[in-house]
């Protein structure tokens, strides 16, 4: 099965590192609620708008970057996960990722309009932070289980 | 669609792995078409039906809704 956008199969092990990594590292940053110092160093933001002083643009502020590393990660490494070959890559595999996309986006959609209608205030912060990921997250899930299901029934 | 795909299969005296192997493609995808979960590319198709020696039309059916 010839596809043009699936990276070879020894990258998914790095995908995995990547995205566990990211995970841990997001989990620790939601129990410390984003207040930490570690790894502030200059950044270049297009477009900064402190809660005190005043707004610029393409200024060099001071920041964390832990929490975006950790966004990078997972998004990274999720997209490695996601996106790289079985080991036997054909068409049955292809139509169980194609699948499975198409399962995660309609599920993370239901879970967010369920999310808008019943969740408020700061909380719902906290659900377009998740929601950064989850349909990637859907995905690997999905696809794993399909994958597994497709494995367990024997002859 | 049906298929006769494990009936060949015993014929032959082949497992699934044996197949998979040799049209390349996962053992897990010869048992979702023997089950019918999957219908198969017409690449696959032919190329199962080239190696079993026979017509297409001998190894996979139509059923009615489809």
């Amino acid at each position: 099965m010839k596809t043009n956008y699936l990276l070879p199969h020894t990258y998914k092990i790095w995908g995995w590192i990547l995205l566990i990594l990211g995970v841990f590292s997001g989990i620790f940053l939601i129990i410390i609620e984003y207040e930490t110092n570690i790894l502030t160093v200059p950044v270049i933001a297009i477009y900064s708008d402190p809660f005190i002083g005043e707004a610029g643009f393409f200024e060099i502020i001071e920041n964390s970057i832990l929490d975006e590393l950790a966004s990078i990660a997972i998004i990274v490494g999720g997209l490695i996960v996601g996106f790289s070959k079985e080991k036997i890559e054909d068409e049955f595999i292809y139509k169980l990722r194609k699948d499975s996309l198409v399962w995660a986006i309609i599920f993370n959609y239901f879970v967010l309009i369920f999310s808008i209608v019943f969740i408020y205030d700061l909380t719902f912060f906290h659900v377009l932070v998740y929601n950064m990921f989850t349909p990637l997250l859907f995905f690997i899930i999905r696809f794993n289980f399909l994958k597994l299901k497709s494995r367990s029934h024997e002859e | 669609m049906k298929n006769s795909i494990k009936v060949q299969r015993a014929i032959h005296d082949m497992t699934q792995a044996d197949l998979a192997e040799k049209i390349g493609v996962s053992r897990q995808t010869i048992n979702a078409m023997e089950k019918n979960k999957y219908v198969p590319s017409t690449v696959l198709s032919l190329k199962i039906a080239k190696l079993f020696k026979k017509p297409v039309e001998d190894i996979f059916f139509l059923e009615d809704n489809d």
